[in-house]
């Protein structure tokens, strides 16, 4: 039997339905920075093929999909042909209220064959705040509407846009992913067309079969064992404890978080779709093959992140920095327990997005800007780490100075590498970078960063790379803030950014 | 009156010339490092004695020595750039190219740190200067070049493209020390300041080696009786040599934009609007779409880039903000190779066995199966190359696939994941621009191409297929097709006609009597990437209402949002005579059977040759059209004709 053909087919309609999506979607967010996923679930609620653009989302579909499939049989909700699902409940579809998912059924000849399911992060899903991303959230409420899974009417679309900031640009970009799930359901009516759907469902089982068995070979060359690591997020002067055993087994991965910190009422808490995003990143970056991904590879990972811990809140803690931070200090735990074993593990990264949020008024209009900024990367077994550049679970594109320039009131007095940032050793580190910027008149600050107290690890007898600091120039005064502000600017004063260098590998 | 055109690519250099109507096509094998001695070679072996009117060229120096291929070295270069900004070429947009490979590496850096010298001066978003450039402050600087050996420099101030001063200042005092200076200005004068710099450093990079390049061609060609060569762009038109000695990053997609011109042109004369353009060789296989008989441009490319599904990956290669036909790679060539994972299933690529060693049945030392050793044992491809006394050894093809498996099922196998994945390619490029890639005609063309482009629209549910004539030199062809262009823009622009006016002065005279051709680079405000709107008349308002048009045709909606014209661009078109063709005439068609595997059964089939096609006799599939240098394969429920003008019309 071709499944080969059927597989590959399969995985091409999951790009293809990213592809219409990210074609008709309205933000810059979907259109430019490629934040949404598609895939096609069996009706057990298993991946059967993805299209992932950015890493956060990779895996939080496989425990979104069977919570959306439980909330569904537990409530009786059955979803007939042309009927449609909508959610962003962080606690039952896997990221954070920004990210809106929709699942629908693909129907043969009345007999329910698949789902196909999509998520996008929406601009404004509502809250306080514009964009939704609140860093002073301390439950869920205030950082956005939650949507439970809900049948798509005009209705439903009336009272979500109703709470929405910018219901023209979320209107499309419903539409949209709604679109994109509908050119999925057309592709793989053709390949049943085509097929036949016995050699179409046989065909899944085996790139399933196929996919855990690659997985199984990888994980079969690292020894046996038990390895433990341990990282911090911060809150100011606090630490912010990530505890991980990772046990290889056999079959299987097996990573514990037992001994990690509590829940807090502050937006770090990430919740288990994110932990199993970061987690899965690691592990599959370790194996460092190119396997399909689809519930086979996730298959051999068992997490287990105990109850009301940071990184398996009860609702409705708030989740929105979780996405952004807490998945960057999760993804090097494990990547250093990784690092125990496998020699082709890098040093630390920065381990922050490092992000910014400004805004203010300017010619007499409310303006406001978000960017994140890259920092070294960590040395790796070969070669020296990469300089000035986003590492593990984020990967976007910077705002050109010569258009921030244009576009808000700004003016950048550097923007280059920050010398000697990354750690030394037989291998450096890459290097941070250093961004600053006057503003052109009064300006709101905040900030959400990481690793100002701690630095990006060194391995092997590698040394740690710096930290990142933040310095404010007001009236000509320099100040050292903390990792996490908000503040005013007036005209002239400055920010300087620097963001921390990578790890060492290795002695020198 | 002789036309001769030649096109370079990696394993053979295409000739083509035209005399009197009459055209020749002839192979020779290309001489990597110094490609102007294959050419040379050819030309005297063919054309000797002859006097050329005109000579046309593709050529892939531009893109072989930036990758360092063939052992082409690039001189050291240095970059001269605002103080606190040195960095900004090694920083890039900050993403990396791939996600889940740990140990990834960016492309190689053009200008090391220590070549990297910034001056301070600035100039403000607005134009105005903040901070004088001090000449004082570049003496130091060329005593270090002059110490370095360093020949090329680029220079690259911010927001420069709005006020030129600082960087026409600082090229007026190096001009007198150093002979090849790229200031972003005249290379690339528009914002984002690091696809700006990149350019200039590539154009910087790439100025010793092409200007001695078109050098040593233009006197070799004396002997023809003529040293005018006319070049052709990444935008699709020809530019005489010394622009693209000045300017290289001009010519790094000739190739493959000769290919598109080549379909478009054709397209014209057979009344066919909307075409997919399918051109596929040894390593890879390029996708561009022709609609209304126009082909699309677009600025953003990187120059070794790699692709995925047809869609460039950022950060990948070296980007170039310079006008590009828009061509999407869609994978496989017929160097793909095939291969099983450690789980046992069959993969294709996206590794290749390039032109060297090339497949296995080449016989010069590759040991792994590809597509082209698949189609070989099938009995799609003869073991003779025909027009040629290159032998492909079958045997050895059938060794190397046995080791996958029963060697017919792996090689059908291959042959259907790779038509799977070039249709899905074009596909996902089509959809991505809203078009319905069914109601396109697939040309189908390159060494490899016929072997495939039938199954590819079957696959994309198309109806119709050309195979033109001469397909395994239709680049070559097709620069007899093209017309002189030259090219010019301004970001910002303050009064259209004005802008339009200074860039129309600023070019013209490079052509005879030049037709000009205007665009406007729009976006709404706030978006980070603009659609390009050709401009039929100076008016802001119908700018602005075609723009809402193309936006809401290629993402599917309108905004209701301010619209700003981000760059205005003009190029300068000389039309040139193109020559005609004589048809073919055969009487009687001729053919032989051969076995051919297909859906897992030998069957008999008659095998064509071109040259012995009947206008307008109808052959049915399953069967194959040989000719010199390709080979076409026409499934069941398909047939095939000649056309009027030589073309095979393949229909379902």
């Amino acid at each position: 039997m071709n499944w080969e053909i059927i597989g590959k087919g399969t995985q091409f309609i999951a790009e293809e339905m990213g592809v219409a999506l990210k074609r008709s979607a309205l933000s810059p967010n979907i259109r430019e920075r490629m934040d949404h996923s598609c895939a096609i679930l069996d009706i057990n609620g298993r991946i059967i093929a993805q299209a992932e653009h950015i890493p956060v989302h990779l895996g939080s579909f496989k425990i979104g999909s069977k919570n959306i499939l439980n909330y569904m049989e537990k409530n009786n909700i059955t979803l007939n042909e042309n009927e449609t699902i909508i959610t962003n409940d962080p606690y039952i579809s896997g990221t954070h209220l920004n990210d809106i998912t929709f699942i629908a059924p693909v129907y043969y000849a009345n007999k329910l064959i698949c789902y196909v399911i999509n998520k996008a992060h929406n601009v404004d899903v509502g809250g306080p705040v514009f964009g939704s991303l609140n860093p002073e959230a301390i439950n869920l409420y205030q950082e956005g509407m939650v949507i439970p899974p809900v049948k798509v009417t005009d209705d439903i679309i009336s009272i979500i846009l109703s709470n929405f900031k910018d219901p023209d640009t979320a209107s499309g970009d419903l539409n949209a992913q709604m679109a994109a799930n509908r050119m999925g359901i057309k592709r793989i009516k053709e390949m049943i067309d085509k097929y036949g759907e016995k050699d179409l469902l046989e065909a899944w089982d085996e790139l399933i079969k196929h996919s855990r068995e690659l997985s199984i070979k990888r994980i079969s060359e690292w020894p046996e064992g038990s390895y433990e690591s341990l990282d911090y997020l911060e809150k100011g002067n606090d630490k912010i404890k990530i505890k991980l055993k990772l046990t290889v087994k056999g079959d299987k991965i097996i990573a514990d978080f037992t001994g990690t910190d509590n829940e807090i009422d502050y937006p770090l808490n990430a919740v288990l779709g994110v932990t199993f995003s970061s987690v899965s990143f690691a592990i599959r970056s370790a194996m460092n093959y190119d396997i399909p991904t689809n519930d086979g590879f996730y298959s051999i990972i068992d997490l287990i992140a105990p109850y009301k811990s940071i990184l398996n809140p009860e609702s409705p803690h708030p989740v929105s920095g979780g996405n952004v931070e807490t998945t960057q200090r999760v993804s090097d735990v494990t990547l250093k327990a990784l690092s125990l074993f496998i020699n082709e593990i890098p040093a630390g990264s920065s381990g922050t997005m490092m992000n910014i949020m400004l805004g203010g008024k300017n010619n007499n209009k409310y303006w406001s800007y978000y960017e994140t900024i890259g920092g070294g990367n960590g040395a790796r077994y070969n070669s020296n780490g990469e300089s000035g550049i986003h590492s593990n679970m984020t990967n976007t594109l910077n705002t050109p100075v010569e258009i921030a320039e244009k576009e808000y009131p700004m003016f950048f007095t550097a923007y280059k590498l920050r010398q000697n940032s990354g750690g030394s050793g037989k291998y450096k580190g890459g290097n941070g970078i250093i961004r600053s910027f006057k503003v052109l008149n009064k300006t709101y600050i905040s900030v959400i960063a990481e690793r100002f107290i701690i630095r990006p690890y060194g391995i092997h007898g590698g040394n740690p790379g710096k930290t990142g600091s933040l310095y404010l120039v007001l009236s000509g005064k320099k100040k050292k803030m903390n990792s996490k502000f908000s503040s005013v600017l007036n005209e002239n004063d400055e920010a300087i950014i620097e963001t921390p260098g990578g790890g060492g590998y290795g002695k020198k | 009156m002789v036309l001769v055109s030649v096109d370079i690519g990696g394993t053979f250099t295409d000739i083509v010339s035209i005399e009197n109507g009459e055209i020749s096509y002839y192979k020779v094998p290309t001489t990597p490092k110094n490609p102007e001695i294959g050419v040379m070679l050819g030309m005297s072996k063919y054309l000797d004695g002859k006097k050329i009117d005109e000579f046309l060229h593709a050529t892939t120096i531009a893109t072989n020595s930036l990758l360092g291929q063939y052992g082409l070295e690039l001189p050291k270069i240095a970059l001269i750039t605002t103080k606190g900004f040195k960095d900004v070429i090694e920083i890039g947009r900050q993403n990396r190219p791939e996600l889940y490979n740990l140990n990834f590496h960016r492309p190689k850096i053009l200008v090391p740190e220590r070549f990297r010298y910034e001056v301070d001066e600035r100039t403000d978003v607005s134009g105005d200067i903040i901070k004088d450039l001090n000449v004082e402050d570049l003496k130091g600087i060329v005593k270090n070049l002059e110490k370095n050996n360093i020949k090329s420099i680029g220079i690259c101030f911010l927001h420069s493209y709005k006020n030129p001063e600082n960087e026409l200042k600082a090229k007026k005092f190096f001009e007198k020390y150093i002979k090849n200076i790229s200031i972003s200005y005249e290379i690339s004068p528009e914002p984002r300041e690091y696809e700006r710099m990149s350019t200039t450093i590539v154009n910087a990079a790439l100025a010793p080696v092409t200007s001695e390049y078109i050098r040593k061609l233009e006197s070799g060609l004396k002997v023809f009786g003529t040293n005018d060569i006319r070049i052709m762009s990444n935008a699709g038109g020809l530019i005489f040599g010394d622009e693209a000695s000045k300017r290289p990053v001009n010519i790094i997609e000739s190739g493959p934009a000769a290919g598109v011109i080549a379909a478009s042109e054709f397209a014209k004369i057979m009344n066919i609007n909307n075409v997919i353009a399918f051109d596929m060789g040894g390593t890879t296989a390029k996708a561009g779409t022709i609609l209304d008989g126009n082909f699309e441009i677009t600025s953003e490319y990187e120059v070794g880039g790699s692709s995925h599904h047809g869609r460039l990956v950022k950060g990948s290669g070296y980007p170039v903000r310079f006008p590009f036909i828009d061509l999407s790679e869609v994978s496989a060539g017929g160097g793909t190779i095939i291969w099983k994972d450690e789980a046992g299933g069959l993969n294709i690529g996206p590794k290749s066995s390039g032109s060297d060693p090339g497949p296995v049945c080449y016989n010069k030392g590759g040991k792994y199966p590809t597509l082209t050793d698949s189609n070989l044992i099938l009995g799609i491809i003869n073991d003779k190359m025909s027009g040629s006394d290159f032998e492909l050894r079958k045997d050895l093809s059938t060794k190397a696939l046995e080791k996958l498996g029963n060697p017919y099922e792996i090689a059908e196998k291959a042959i259907k994941l790779a038509v799977l994945e070039m249709a899905r390619g074009i596909r996902l490029v089509t959809v991505e621009r809203g078009i319905d890639p069914e109601n396109f005609t697939l040309f189908g063309f390159g060494g490899a191409g016929p072997q495939f482009v039938v199954r590819i629209a079957e696959e994309l549910n198309m109806k119709k297929v050309i195979i033109p004539p001469g397909p395994g030199v239709f680049s070559a062809l097709g620069l007899m097709y093209s017309d002189m262009r030259y090219e010019a823009r301004k970001s910002y622009p303050e009064d259209l006609e004005n802008d339009y006016r200074k860039l129309e002065s600023k070019i013209k005279t490079k052509l005879r009597n030049p037709e000009f051709l205007k665009y406007a680079d729009c976006r709404y405000v706030g978006q980070g990437s603009e659609l390009t709107v050709p401009v039929t008349e100076i008016n802001k308002n119908k700018i602005y209402k075609d723009f809402e048009e193309i936006h809401e045709k290629t993402f599917g909606f309108k905004l209701n949002k301010d619209i700003e014209i981000f760059t205005i661009k003009l190029f300068a078109i000389e039309k040139r005579n193109k020559p005609k063709i004589k048809s073919s005439e055969s009487k009687k068609s001729s053919s032989y059977k051969r076995k051919v595997y297909i859906e897992s059964k030998w069957l008999e089939i008659n095998v064509y040759s071109r040259d012995s096609l009947v206008k307008d006799e109808t052959i049915k599939g399953p069967c194959i059209i040989e000719e010199n240098g390709s080979s076409t394969f026409i499934p069941q429920t398909w047939s095939a004709r000649l056309g009027e003008n030589d073309e095979i019309v393949v229909i379902k």
